[in-house]
This record gives structure tokens, C-alpha cells and sequence, in this order.
């Protein structure tokens, strides 16, 4: 495993260069010619009927070369399931939420196109709307949507083991319930989309995606065009963080208009845009009611959580249901009763994000704490009596491979200290800890899968196709690392045709976690495929057993014996010559239970794969301000195996600042009657520079039997327990448990404030 | 609208341009020069993804008329390099993994740029503190602040500070 | 974020920039550093048909010292100013403010001490983008009649959240207007109109040219609030001056920010102070518990964070100012 020439090294990502240089190119940088200048007319309404749209006056203005409304669509609904299909591209008969999609223009230039957009004159009915989830589920006034009543999008419900049995034999039984604020994305790129029809009537189209196949079956459907007629190309990509993986409205309005106007359109959206008209993550009101022995071990669990879900269902289900999943896989609960509901309101729709479900995992963690505090356990000991072990199955009948869930907690507490200071902090200085877990992708049907295709040239470099996306977190350099390490080859001696679905095969995108996983090991397969082809030519050469070569640093030879020995370029060309194939294919399917589904049957093998992670923070609290200073943070994670530790620590990092520093802290939207007060990057906070404190990251590798090297997914699971670890740390520092998120200042005076005032009476 | 005519003083070459007065410098960067590679994040002046050198100080193009950049020396992240040749900042920002989506990376080299040329050995607290007006949403700012503290001499015991000048990876240790 | 369509000028004197005000009056803004104009007219908040820029007039940019003053042109980067000695000995609130002010690359070369003076009166539901609040009546400060930070409210609530001028009242500034017919000099205190909509006494015609800072003795200090160490407006802040003789309190001014429509000069919390020990933490205590209270009735839930919790910390920020200025008092 050592003589890896790349796998496990340190290595500088091979699309850092041009990013450094300023020109690697995002959908808002791309020129092409001819190109106009597209905007989306929104509704300013949270809820209300369409009566009338006219666009005479915005048509006719100079510059303006095509107005859409819903009359040039078939008004047909989308959904990312069959039974969410809620959503119509740009509406025809009411809106839903302050920036549905009402109208679109293309013109020559932007101050054109902002001009014609005040031109348009739409005459709405405003409707009564509903903002919290709570009060949607009851309410009198008009459905948001008409086939969802109650507004409830959807309902996941788990019930496995003896849950009421359970909870009768329970030593000591807590219920508490916790609110948490949504989270956003805030990708540093606002959503931008460019799309043309070029001569062979193909829709061409670039935006920042999550996985570009999820893209183009849906433009496909709604343009009537056969899959291989429509192209999302490569383009770099700033972010996307869980979200930018479904179709959104903005791609089918640019390309509705590219194909009307005949002329590139290129829509950029603001950063209001990206905020309300993109995705958020949901607010929930969570409730967990756990059953412990006298041990500490969970005996019985119940959960009911009501996520808002915005104005439509997105991949509602997913949601849904993966808060709730990664708990049952960080944590032992095999009686467990989860009812989830995904509610409408009038607000942005909210979609699966990297931060999921802080409330949830917060809450279910910090009730462990308070359990653990009237057992006389300490934290650590709590987590370490019900976590999740090798080969054991999740409640919903998943089996566990690899787990070093343990081996994560205990190496964190050694880095950070615990041990000492648990306990012995000072006033309002506290330490906590949080644990989680991630699937390693989920079903995905027919697109659960992927397939590489790697091809000699004939100077002996190799191009590597594959669909797997890179939104930033490095999935390019691992494709090309582990290609490199297969075929023998230098990293820039490949190049790399990816996430473009004219050329790639379909691939489950980056936001199942799977990229590596599932597309990298597509691309370690089709690689040894692709090697053995040039044995077999290069065995006939050297006159020794193909068995016997090993390829490194564009050389083929024999292990045993390196003089004996043959470059890579002129294998490739001997090959050529004598009309061998010097291309492969290699794929690869997880054996998943292809008939779970979210609702309809949540059990089942989910993936083959978890990671598993443990986060420490310690934190000093001001008890006059309430404010919170980090002092610094402690990443674990068994990632099974870790390809390139560099780019593992970014994403730890990464998962800090977002999840815990700003997901804990300070990110929370701010709303008055469906309208976001805080939609910019000033009024948003996300975690700046000086407000971060040190890292500290651990990897642990569990090698997984079925991930490629051992490798499983790396990029969320800090996030999450990220979010769990700075909520305890708070929680102990003041000496009060807080249920309600993100801790704002605010908050956490006012726990300080009441618990002194408890403490006077008592 | 009437255009004026203006010369801009960009990386080092003077460009002729005609702009209307409701130009921002990084709207003619971007759509007049094709040099993109300074973005807009949020419009504002908040985040710093615009960031460019105005005379030498890091400033935010998309809140600078392009008349008012005339007179000026500006420079943007295309013209840090030389050619093929990056600077030790970018170099190491590349070894030390501090780009990850990229977005934020030009703006970021900006500001650190301009510290290192007043400071270039500054401690990780005046990093911070320098770059506190460039927002991240992908590093959690690590790596970041590695790259620019060790730009000017390699750290002992960190395993990411390279010899300068092969920003090519060679994978091989 | 496209600016909305301007004529621009560029006088070359003080001058001609005079002349220039005096024809537009109210159909021009002056441009300086522009990073609360340019950003206000992204948004639709004002669309004037003229900018006046200042980039041309090289002489509006000093820091003076005077006998028992110090004189400050109005377009002096916020840079220059916390990077001046001379301001940090003699008037420490205002570098300590200023450098709070958004974040390196942002403000400190684009932005002036004029500027940040001047910057316009926020609100978060005021300081949104055209789409944002065109679903609904717009507010007092937008030209409608309705306040959506205090219900049923006849005037607008908007709030100042400039660092500078905080620190500035604090110091007993004064600011030195000019226009092509006059030039006057007006207490900083008394240059706000309690108005939201248009919070400064000074006609359009008018430029502000200098600050000046009254420098006789005593020290100074400024403390904010903020959710972030940078960007950030604040959400509380104080500044204060704090004048003694053998360590006995002779003059106190205590000036909190970000609550109110102008920064506030707390009289009698100020006055409290008459008299008592730089070292009378107590009298601190209830100077700024005062200060709070008397502060506490101007704010409105406007600017982030819940309103109890910038009221609270009146108190925390005052006190935290007024025990940095007697260390430093101290010190001297």
C-alpha cells in the first residue's frame, strides 16, 4: 500500500494553477458570441394569483429580443420524484414565495434588460400566506399546493425494533425539543447560467451543478430533446455544498430564451438571487424523546421533526430523511420511531445541504449530554457506550462495513485535551464534543452509477473521462491522482474530460457524497483496465508474464526486476501499430437495496459505505456579551482512507467554519412576512478570517473493503459534528443546555442571565 | 449614454476604453479587458472577490467608477504572474492546498498580496487580520492563512512549503 | 449590481466643487470613497442625476495638528487616520473607531472620515434592493408613509451606525462646512435632525471640508459591538471622553452609537462622572447603566441581533469605554 506513487501523498491540486492565476472560467465569465443578456422577472408577492401578465411595453423596448412568460412553456410540473412534482419553471397560475419565477428577458445588454424587466406588468391577487410550519399544517387559507393538503410535502416515517416496549423497560427517559434557524449556502459564486442552441438544434448549456446529469434529463423532458442532444458542459464551479443539484428554473428560462432569441443567453443572478431563489436549508422544530438502561445505553427512541419547507418540494425527501439517517448511523438506536415532516410555507424553497439538520443532530447530541449528566457519565464515555461498531446494522437495516467510529472519538480527545479539562475549565470556558455519521451516497436508480472512459494518445498521455462534477472540493485532482496511479502516469501527463454530459457517462453527482467512492473508483477500474490492454502488448515485448509488470512513472516493468523495462508511450504505440485497443471502460454500481426508497420504504442497504467523525471545540464565553470566542477545534474522521491528507484537511476546515464557527454562531435568516431582512454577504455572517480559530485534523483510516484504496466520503460529516461539538462547548461553558439555534449572543445572555437567577431563588 | 474616453493603466499595459460614467472598474475589467478572473460575490463591497490594487492598496473594484481608476496603476490577479512565472504568494498557495473552489482566490491574493509587500514575514494573527475582509466559503481560511505566512520562507515542519518554481505537481514526495 | 445612470463631474478646486453644488443642489451627491453611496444607488435607494466627485481635490486630505485642536480634511482615508500617531496620542477613540470600520481592503483606503460621517442612516428594511421591497408600501425613509422597524410609527426610526462619528461626538468635535456663499463651523452635536429620512443639518449646497477635534488633556476611548470582527456595522457602540485633574474627574462625555437616529450624548450619565476617582469603577457602573437607560428608548429592532440584546450592552459598551479611558487617563 506504501508504494502508492500517489495515492495518500500530500499532492497540490492539479486545478489550482489556473484558479490562481484568475483564469479558470465560471459560468459568469464565459464570452460566446452573439450573446444576450438574460434577467427573471420575480414575484414580489409571498403568495398570490396570476391574473394577468403583460409584456407588451417590455417587448417592444429597443434592445429587448425576447420576452417568456408561462404561456411559452407547456406549464407542465416538475419534481426531482415523481410524487413531488410541484413545480412549474415559470408559473402559470399562482406564486408561491417572494422570487417565484414569473417572466424572463433577454436583451442586448444588462441596464436593457433591468429596464424591460420593470416593463412588464404583471396583476396579481394576492393571496393569504403561511411562514411557519406549524401554523401551515393547520391552516384555514388556501393550499399552497392543491394536491398537498395540510401543506405537508411529505412524511417520512421509520419504525423499527419494539420502540413502546422499550421505552417501558427504560431506566430514565428525557423528551426535549429543539429549534434551530435555516442555515444558507452562500457559495462565493452566484448562480449564473449560460445556454445556447447551436446549428444541430443541441442545447448547450454551463451553471454552477452538483452533478451535471441530474441537469440535462430534465431539460431533455422539457425541451422534448433526445439526452444526447443536450450538453452541460464542464465549468468551473464556486460551491455548491449540498445544493445547485437539481434543475432550477433560471437553466430552463436562459435556455427557453436562447432558443427564441437563436443567440447565447447568459443569466447571472444576484447575490439576493442566490440567497432567496437558489436554496436554503430548512429550519426545524425537532422533538427527541430517548430511553436509556442504567448504563447509559439507548434502549428506545422517538423523533418527530417539522422541517419548513419553503414554497416547493426540491429533493424534500432526501431532507427529510437524512438528519434522521445520519443518527442512526452514528449511534445505536434499533428501537426508533421517526416521524419527519416536510411542510409548506410561502418562503424559498429549501433543499439537502452539507449542514443538515443542525437542530437535529444538536439536539439528539445535547440530549445525550443531559443524559449523561444524570447517569454521572461524562460525554465522551456516553458517545463511546452507544456508538456505532463494525458490522453491525443501522435501524433501517444498513449493513456497517468499516468504523473507526470509536478510534475518532478517542483520538480527539487525546489532541484537544479532554480529558484534562473536561470539567476543570474555568468559568464560561467550556470544551464538547459531537459525533456523526455520513452515508456514502443513497440509492439513486438508474443513475447510481458510473462509468469512466480512459484513452491513450498517441505520445503516451492519457485522456480520463468521467462525469463526476468538482464544485471545489477537489474531485478533478482525484480523478486524475488515481488515474495516475493506475495507468503508470504523471498527473499532468492526464487530462481530464469531465462532468460534461455530451462526452461523460451518467454519474451520480457530488451531492451523494459518492465522487470518489462511486466516480473515482469508475475511474480506478476503467484505469486497470486500460493498464492491461498495455501489459498484455508490453508482456509480449519484455517476453514475460503480464503478471509480473508493474506500471510508475510513465514505465512499464518488471517488479522483480526493473531494467527490464518499457515506456508507457512506446507501448502505446506498438499497440497502435499492431491494432490493439489502447482505450478501457470500467464502471462501477454499489450494491445498494435498489427497492429503498425515502418514503414509500426507508429501509434497506443505503450505501456500502459510512464515514464517521468526531469534532472537539473549546470555547470561552464573555458573560456580559454572551459573545463567543473559539479557541480552537479538533477534526476526526475515518474516511477509510485518505487519497490526498491536503485536500481531507480542507474539507475539515472547510466543515468548521461552516458548520460549526458560522452554523453554530451566527448563520440564520431573518424574516419578515416571507420577506429575508438578511440575503446579503453583509447581512448574512458568515465566518470571516479573524474569527476562526486553529484546526487541529485527524485522519483516521478504517480502509473500507469496498471504496477505492478504502477511501468513503470526507466532505460533510465535520460539518454536522462541527455543528454538535461548538453547541456543547457553549452549553458547557454557561452550564445551561440550549435548544435553540444558532447560539446568538442573544441567546446565550439570556441562558446566563436565567440560570443566575435560578440559582438566587434556589 | 455618452461614453468618455479613458486610459487605464492595467498590469502594467495602458488600455483605451470608452466607459460610461455608471461603469464600475470591475465591470469594465471584466466585460471591456476580458479579465475575469476579479468576480463579483455580492455587489457590495463586502465580501472582497472584486478586490483589486489600486496604486499599490488593495481596494474593491465593483464599488470604483472605471473614470476614477484612470491616473492609477491597477493591477489584478492576472498580473501577478509573469507570463508562465507565478509569484512565491501563488505558489504557495498552491502547495499549501488554499484553493479549493477558487471563487474567493484572486480577491484573497489581492489582499495578500499588497500585506506581503508591506510585511513579508507577517505572524498569523496579521494575516487574519488582513484578509479579514475577504470572505471564504469553502477553506474555513487554514489554509489560506498557511499559504501567505509561509509565501516569503518555508516554515519548519510544515510538509507543504516547496521549493518555489516547479508549481507543477509531481505527486512524488 | 448595475449603478444606476449618472452625469459625473470632477471639479479640480474646492472651488469650482462649490460652484458645481450651488447650481445642483439637491440633484447632486459628492462622491468620495463611495462605498455607502455607490452601494445605496446599486440598491435603488437614491438615484441622483449628478456626482460630484472629490478625487481631484488633493488638498482635502490632512491631518493637522494645531495648537490645542487637530484639524482633519474631510476626505482623509480611514488608512491615514489610523495609521497617524498624532491621533492615536490625542485622540484614541477616533483611531480605535476607525479601525473597526469594515475590513482592511474595503474601507481603510476607499473610505473617509467625511464619508463615514456622512454615511446615510440604516435599516434592514430599508436598505434592501428595489425587488426586495417592491412587494410592498414603501417605508417613510423610501418616500411612503409606514415604518416596518416600529409598528404604527409616523416617522422613520432609522439608525446611524457610523464608528467616526460616534468617536467624533464623543471628542467634542466640530465640523467645518463650506458652500460657495459661507462657510460655517457647527458643533458635532449639534449637526443632526433627528430626522431618519434626512439625519443631517446641512443643505445641499453644502460640502462638508474639515473635523476638526478640540485636543486639551484628557483621553478617549470607543467600544463596539458586532456579530463579526469585520464588515460588520455595529450594533452597539460607545465612545467616550474623559477629562481629570489629580484623578479627579472634571469632564466626561459618553456618546452611544447605533441606537438612535444620530449618535447620543448621554447629558446626565455624562455629568455623573463630575467628580468622581478615574478609578471609581462603581461610578462607571452606574454611569453606564444610565447611559443605557436613557439610550435604551431611542432603538428599534433594525439593525441584527434582538433589541433587548443591543439595549443590554449599552451598559457593557459604555462601561467598557469609560474604564479603557481612565487606564489610559491614568497612564498619562
Amino acid at each position: 500500500m506504501s508504494d502508492h506513487a500517489f495515492i495518500g501523498k500530500r499532492m497540490p491540486r492539479v486545478d489550482s494553477r489556473t484558479k490562481v492565476m484568475g483564469k479558470a472560467k465560471y459560468t459568469a465569465d464565459l464570452k460566446l458570441p452573439g450573446m444576450l443578456v438574460g434577467k427573471v422577472l420575480r414575484s414580489p408577492l409571498a403568495h398570490a394569483r396570476i391574473l394577468r401578465i403583460d409584456t407588451t411595453k417590455a417587448e417592444s423596448l429597443p434592445g429587448v429580443k425576447a420576452v417568456v412568460t408561462g404561456k411559452d412553456t407547456e406549464g407542465v410540473k416538475w419534481g426531482v420524484f415523481a410524487y413531488t412534482r410541484d413545480q412549474q419553471f415559470i408559473q402559470t397560475e399562482k406564486v408561491r414565495y417572494i422570487g417565484d419565477e414569473v417572466a424572463g428577458i433577454a436583451a442586448v445588454d444588462e441596464e436593457t434588460a433591468l429596464k424591460a424587466l420593470d416593463l412588464i406588468d404583471v396583476e396579481y391577487e394576492e393571496l393569504p400566506a403561511v411562514f411557519d410550519p406549524m401554523e401551515a399544517m393547520v391552516s384555514e387559507t388556501e393550499l399552497i399546493h392543491e394536491d398537498f393538503p395540510d401543506n405537508i410535502n411529505i412524511h417520512v416515517n421509520i419504525d423499527t425494533g419494539n420502540v413502546d416496549e422499550n421505552f417501558a423497560k427504560a431506566h430514565y427517559i428525557r423528551e426535549d425539543t429543539f429549534v434551530a434557524a435555516e442555515e444558507s449556502y452562500f457559495h462565493a459564486e452566484p448562480y449564473a447560467v449560460v445556454a445556447r442552441f447551436d446549428h444541430e438544434e443541441c442545447l448547450e448549456i454551463w451553471c454552477p451543478n452538483g452533478g451535471p446529469h441530474m441537469k440535462s434529463k430534465p431539460l431533455s423532458n422539457a425541451f422534448k430533446i433526445p439526452l444526447h442532444k443536450v450538453k452541460v458542459r464542464k465549468i468551473a464551479i464556486g460551491g455548491a455544498f449540498g445544493g445547485r443539484s437539481e434543475i432550477c428554473p433560471a437553466d430552463y428560462i436562459c435556455a427557453l430564451l436562447a432558443k427564441k432569441t437563436n443567440h447565447p443567453v447568459k443569466i447571472v443572478f444576484t447575490r439576493e438571487e442566490n440567497t432567496i431563489a437558489t436554496r436554503q436549508g430548512h429550519s426545524m422544530i425537532t422533538t427527541h424523546k430517548t430511553g436509556v438502561d442504567k448504563n447509559g445505553q439507548v434502549l428506545a427512541r422517538e423523533t418527530t421533526c417539522y422541517m419548513d419547507g419553503g414554497a416547493y418540494s426540491s429533493t424534500g425527501p432526501i431532507a427529510t430523511s437524512v438528519p434522521f439517517l445520519s443518527m442512526e448511523q452514528a449511534y445505536r438506536m434499533e428501537s426508533v420511531r421517526y416521524n419527519g415532516y416536510r411542510v409548506y410555507t410561502n418562503k424559498p424553497i429549501r433543499g439537502m445541504i452539507r449542514v443538515h439538520g443542525r437542530g437535529f443532530a444538536v439536539g439528539l447530541d445535547t440530549q445525550l449530554d443531559l443524559i449523561a449528566e444524570q447517569l454521572g457519565l461524562d460525554p465522551v464515555e456516553m458517545r463511546l457506550r452507544n456508538s456505532r461498531q463494525p458490522g453491525e446494522y443501522t435501524s433501517t437495516k444498513s449493513y456497517v462495513g468499516s468504523c473507526a467510529m470509536d478510534e475518532t472519538i478517542h483520538k480527539a480527545v487525546e489532541t484537544s485535551n479532554w480529558k484534562e479539562k473536561f470539567g476543570n475549565l474555568p468559568a464560561y470556558h467550556g470544551i464538547g464534543i459531537g459525533t456523526n455519521s455520513v452515508q456514502t451516497g443513497f440509492p439513486m436508480g438508474i443513475r447510481g452509477g458510473s462509468q469512466s472512459f480512459i484513452k491513450f494518445n498517441e505520445d503516451g498521455e492519457a485522456t480520463v473521462m468521467s462525469g463526476v462534477v468538482d464544485n471545489g472540493q477537489g474531485n478533478d485532482n482525484m480523478l486524475v491522482q488515481i488515474a495516475a496511479e493506475e495507468l503508470g502516469l504523471l498527473p499532468e501527463d492526464i487530462h481530464l474530460v469531465s462532468a460534461d454530459t455530451e462526452t461523460t457517462s451518467s454519474d451520480p453527482g457530488s451531492y451523494s457524497q459518492v465522487s470518489t467512492f462511486v466516480g473515482g473508483q469508475a475511474v480506478m477500474v476503467a484505469a486497470k483496465n486500460c493498464r492491461k490492454k498495455l501489459f498484455d502488448v508490453a508482456s509480449k515485448i519484455l517476453k514475460v508474464e503480464p503478471d509480473t509488470l508493474v506500471a510508475k512513472n510513465r514505465m512499464i516493468f518488471v517488479k522483480d526486476d526493473p531494467e527490464k523495462s518499457i515506456s508507457i508511450k512506446k507501448v502505446v504505440r506498438v499497440s497502435l501499430l499492431n491494432f490493439n485497443s489502447v482505450n478501457a471502460e470500467g464502471g462501477y454500481w454499489p450494491k445498494v437495496d435498489m427497492q429503498r426508497e425515502w418514503v414509500k420504504n426507508p429501509y434497506g442497504q443505503m450505501c456500502e459505505a459510512f464515514s464517521f467523525g468526531t469534532t472537539i471545540v473549546e470555547v470561552k464565553v464573555d458573560p456580559e456579551t454572551g459573545q463567543v470566542e473559539v479557541l480552537n477545534a479538533t477534526a476526526c474522521q475515518d474516511v477509510g482512507k485518505a487519497l490526498n491528507p491536503l485536500v481531507l484537511e480542507g474539507q475539515f476546515e472547510g466543515s468548521i467554519a461552516m458548520g460549526g464557527q458560522g452554523g453554530m454562531l451566527t448563520e440564520y435568516h431573518e424574516w419578515k412576512d416571507g420577506r429575508c431582512l438578511n440575503s446579503t454577504m453583509l447581512d448574512y455572517k458568515v465566518p470571516l478570517a479573524c474569527d476562526m480559530p486553529e484546526i487541529s485534523n485527524i485522519i483516521v483510516e478504517s480502509i473500507d473493503p469496498k471504496g477505492p484504496y478504502g477511501a468513503k466520503e470526507a466532505g460533510m460529516s465535520i460539518a454536522m459534528s462541527a455543528a454538535q461539538a461548538y453547541a456543547a462547548a457553549v452549553s458547557n461553558a454557561i452550564g445551561v443546555p440550549m435548544d435553540s439555534f444558532p447560539l446568538t449572543p442573544d441567546k446565550i445572555l439570556a441562558a446566563i442571565k436565567e440560570k443566575k437567577a435560578q440559582e438566587t431563588e434556589a | 449614454m455618452e461614453k468618455i474616453s479613458i486610459t487605464l493603466d492595467v498590469n502594467g499595459k495602458l488600455c483605451e476604453l470608452m466607459v460610461a460614467p455608471n461603469d464600475t472598474l470591475l465591470e469594465v475589467l471584466r466585460d471591456d479587458l476580458d479579465l475575469t478572473g476579479s468576480k463579483e460575490s455580492c455587489g457590495e463591497g463586502a465580501c472582497g472577490s472584486c478586490t483589486v490594487h489600486i496604486d499599490g492598496k488593495p481596494v474593491r473594484s465593483c464599488l470604483t467608477l472605471a473614470l476614477e481608476a484612470e491616473g492609477s496603476k491597477i493591477k489584478t490577479v492576472e498580473g501577478l504572474a509573469k507570463g508562465d512565472q507565478l509569484t512565491d504568494l501563488q505558489e504557495s498557495f498552491i502547495n499549501h492546498g488554499a484553493v479549493q473552489c477558487g471563487f474567493c482566490t484572486p480577491g484573497m491574493l489581492m489582499s495578500a498580496d499588497a500585506l506581503l509587500n508591506e510585511n513579508p514575514h507577517p505572524d498569523r494573527t496579521e494575516v487574519r487580520k488582513a484578509l479579514a475582509g475577504n470572505i471564504c466559503r469553502c477553506t474555513g481560511y487554514a489554509k489560506i492563512v498557511d499559504a501567505v505566512a509561509h509565501a516569503s520562507h518555508p516554515h519548519e515542519g510544515c510538509p507543504d512549503c516547496r521549493p518555489y518554481g516547479r508549481s507543477e505537481s509531481k505527486g512524488e514526495e | 449590481m448595475r449603478l444606476p445612470r449618472f452625469e459625473y463631474l470632477r471639479p479640480k478646486t474646492l472651488e469650482d466643487t462649490l460652484d458645481l453644488l450651488a447650481d445642483h443642489k439637491d440633484d447632486a451627491r459628492i462622491l468620495a470613497g463611495g462605498t455607502d453611496l455607490l452601494v445605496r444607488m446599486k440598491k435603488g435607494l437614491l438615484s441622483p442625476k449628478v456626482l460630484i466627485s472629490l478625487k481631484a481635490l488633493n488638498n482635502l486630505s490632512y491631518i493637522q495638528k494645531n495648537d490645542g485642536s487637530i484639524s482633519i480634511g474631510a476626505t482623509t482615508p480611514l488608512a491615514d487616520i489610523i495609521a497617524s500617531d498624532l491621533i492615536q496620542a490625542d485622540a484614541a477613540a477616533l483611531s480605535q473607531a476607525c479601525e473597526k470600520v469594515g475590513a482592511v481592503s474595503l474601507q481603510h483606503y476607499r473610505g473617509t472620515l467625511g464619508g463615514n460621517v456622512l454615511q446615510n442612516n440604516r435599516c434592514h428594511n430599508y436598505n434592501q434592493s428595489q425587488f426586495h421591497r417592491s412587494g410592498r408600501q414603501a417605508c417613510h425613509k423610501a418616500g411612503g408613509k409606514i415604518c416596518y422597524a416600529r409598528d404604527e410609527a409616523d416617522r422613520c426610526y432609522s439608525t446611524c451606525q457610523s464608528d467616526g462619528a460616534t468617536a467624533l461626538m464623543a471628542l467634542g468635535a466640530k465640523l467645518v462646512l463650506v458652500s460657495k456663499k459661507n462657510e460655517r463651523t457647527v458643533d458635532l452635536a449639534d449637526f443632526y435632525t433627528n430626522d431618519g429620512i434626512v439625519p443631517f443639518a446641512m443643505e445641499s449646497h453644502e460640502l462638508l471640508k474639515e473635523i476638526i477635534i478640540p485636543v486639551k488633556g484628557g483621553s478617549s476611548a470607543y467600544r463596539r459591538l458586532a456579530y463579526r470582527s469585520a464588515i460588520d456595522y455595529p450594533i452597539v457602540c460607545a465612545g467616550v471622553l474623559l477629562g481629570a485633574t489629580d484623578n479627579k474627574i472634571d469632564k466626561a462625555r459618553i456618546v452611544v452609537g447605533a441606537m438612535g437616529r444620530s449618535p447620543l450624548f448621554l447629558a446626565q450619565a455624562s455629568s455623573s462622572l463630575n467628580g468622581k476617582d478615574l478609578t471609581d469603577n462603581r461610578a462607571f457602573k452606574t454611569a453606564a447603566y444610565q447611559a443605557m437607560d436613557s439610550a435604551a428608548p431611542f432603538a428599534v429592532h433594525n439593525v441584527g441581533s434582538t433589541l433587548e440584546y443591543r439595549q443590554a450592552m449599552v451598559e457593557k459598551m459604555v462601561f467598557r469605554a469609560l474604564t479603557a479611558a481612565a487606564t489610559a487617563a491614568i497612564a498619562q
